[in-house]
């Protein structure tokens, strides 16, 4: 396991890993057993309130919270997971590079023949695995759940809308990784992502419910993500090519930065 | 890349005016060095000299604010994966991957310098009675740098780069790597290293470099800078003893003498002194060494004519 810096950089976050995937794994499958208590009950759909309250702020725009789609588009895939996905995104893009700087061990790195690109590389490549292996185990555990509650709804569609999420996961740990290779300084690079990914999230939320944000939701990854609702119509491949290509867009300007910059000590 | 113009006796680190300020503050001013093949380089200057800031230019850490380097007669930041495939590195605040046991971290290295001969990492591992399988943030400092100098010595690169390679590390430990280095050395190969402790460059360098505050001082064969040490000795006598019987001394200054207590600093020889103080009858002799900034004084006072 410890052949390069990719498979170094997933075998030290073995233990945090698992505990993850047994968290977001539990979440998961809890949420998703409570469908039948909701099923049985629409009124639950009065919660919703108006057309404009500010309740779509944290479940999306939905109508009937009874159906299967409804249910699990509010109650997982509009705020939970992408909140996981990304907390755990930015905390790992935020330690790629300054985690190692700020602990002092990127000179003793870079004393091997690699290049800050190649290190940079492949510490990028381990983020989106483990963000990738937690989807699926996201997956698996909402498909298990789906199964017990006899849930009518696609697998397939569960898998698109969960691999929506991860693409916006790794498209905020990109930024976190760009500002820690840019700064070298992980609390920084923390704390922008994290604004950027909350007034982003609040831009797109808060459609429904501020008129004026309507054209301005196109500029938040978060539409990106859930507005085409994956998990109702399949992945929108277009959307997806939007997070894909804002992640391979920051790459380059992460290596260019990285690259040109003193490292400190 | 990698074709290796270099032949025996030349430069295999060279500085032309290698300048570094952080911001307003001067790392390294106008550097000039050049450290030859098969020689043992030493650095040495006091904490926040510019000792570190060279050495992670050499390696391309940070980037010059004026200047060049060449380490191999390749322009560090060009062909850093290459220069780093042939220079190993011993940094000075030695920070290892602290879950990690020692063997874990040795296989990890040894994977990313394309392979190493286990045989020999044991042997060293040996010499230095490394600890290598607890995690590494349960070791002291001092066991901490053995393992940091096994990674460094392990792959038998043509430079070995270290700062501050024996601190923390206990007397015995300690001449088992001045026999290393001696190793390296018979095998032409170059050591590069710093440090603040004379008695050390003394013993193990064949050139010595002595910066402070960013600036190189002089550049000296080692034999030349021990007849040129400087040493503080205190004598006591048995009975009270006359200043005017060593004041003329050669090489004697700062001559003090307090009813039967002589105090004097010597450079170089002290033929003159011992012939002088040998007329007495010596109970006690007490000396020092020099500290760094004695040193530099004693470059200092005699207006550079020494610079190399």
């Amino acid at each position: 396991m410890l052949r390069n810096v990719f498979l170094k950089s997933l075998w030290e976050q073995r233990r945090s890993l698992l505990w993850w995937a047994l968290g977001l794994a539990a979440l998961t499958l809890l949420t998703v057993l409570f469908y039948p208590s909701f099923r049985d009950a629409p009124e639950f759909n009065d919660f919703l309130g108006d057309e404009d309250s500010l309740v779509r702020a944290f479940v999306g725009d939905v109508s009937d919270l009874t159906s299967p789609e409804g249910f699990l588009n509010s109650q997982l895939y509009f705020l939970m997971v992408p909140l996981l996905f990304l907390v755990f995104a930015i905390a790992r893009g935020s330690g790629a590079i300054a985690g190692e700087e700020e602990r002092g061990t990127l000179d003793l790195l870079l004393s091997n023949p690699l290049s800050r690109s190649q290190v940079l590389l492949h510490k990028f490549a381990a983020m989106v695995v483990a963000i990738l292996a937690l989807a699926l185990i996201m997956w698996l555990s909402a498909v298990i759940g789906v199964i017990v509650v006899d849930m009518d709804i696609s697998f397939m569609r569960m898998a698109e809308a969960t691999l929506s999420a991860a693409l916006l996961g790794i498209l905020f740990g990109a930024v976190a990784l760009t500002l820690g290779g840019a700064t070298g300084k992980r609390a920084t690079s923390i704390g922008v992502a994290s604004a950027v990914s909350v007034a982003t999230y609040f831009l797109n939320a808060l459609t429904p419910v501020v008129d004026a944000f309507e054209p301005l939701s196109k500029l938040s990854p978060f539409y990106y993500y859930i507005d085409a609702d994956p998990l109702t119509n399949g992945l929108n491949l277009l959307h997806a090519a939007v997070l894909v290509g804002l992640t391979l867009l920051l790459l380059p300007v992460a290596l260019f930065t990285f690259e040109r910059r003193d490292l400190a000590v | 890349m990698g074709v290796d113009t270099i032949s025996d006796n030349q430069a295999v680190i060279q500085t032309h005016d290698l300048t570094k300020y952080y911001g307003p503050v001067r790392g390294l001013e106008r550097l000039n060095l050049e450290v030859r093949r098969g020689e043992v380089f030493g650095f040495l200057g006091p904490n926040g000299a510019g000792k570190t800031t060279t050495i992670r230019l050499l390696l391309d850490f940070i980037r010059p604010t004026g200047g060049t380097a060449s380490v191999l007669g390749l322009d560090p930041r060009r062909h850093s994966r290459e220069v780093r495939r042939r220079v190993d590195y011993l940094p000075g605040d030695m920070v290892l991957y602290d879950k990690m046991t020692g063997s874990q971290l040795l296989s990890y290295l040894a994977h990313l310098r394309g392979g190493v001969d286990w045989e020999f990492v044991g042997e060293l591992v040996e010499r230095l009675q490394c600890n290598l399988s607890q995690p590494i943030r349960s070791l002291s400092r001092g066991n901490r740098q053995k393992i940091g100098l096994v990674q460094a010595f392990m792959k038998r690169p043509e430079i070995i780069i270290m700062d501050e390679p024996t601190s923390g590390l206990d007397p015995l430990i300690q001449q088992e790597f001045y026999g290393m280095v001696e190793e390296v050395r018979a095998d032409g190969r170059t050591v590069f290293m710093s440090s603040h402790n004379m008695p050390e460059v003394e013993r193990v360098c064949d050139r010595v470099g002595i910066i402070r505050q960013g600036e190189l001082i002089t550049v000296e064969d080692v034999h030349a800078l021990k007849e040129r040490a400087l040493h503080q000795l205190e004598f006591h006598f048995a009975a009270p003893v006359p200043e005017e019987a060593f004041s003329t001394l050669p090489g004697v200054r700062d001559v003090t003498v307090e009813d039967a207590v002589l105090r004097c600093t010597v450079i170089g020889k002290p033929d003159a002194l011992i012939k002088a103080v040998a007329r007495f009858e010596v109970l006690k002799l007490i000396s020092h060494e020099p500290n760094l900034e004695d040193i530099f004084l004693s470059y200092y006072s005699e207006g550079g004519e020494h610079a190399a």
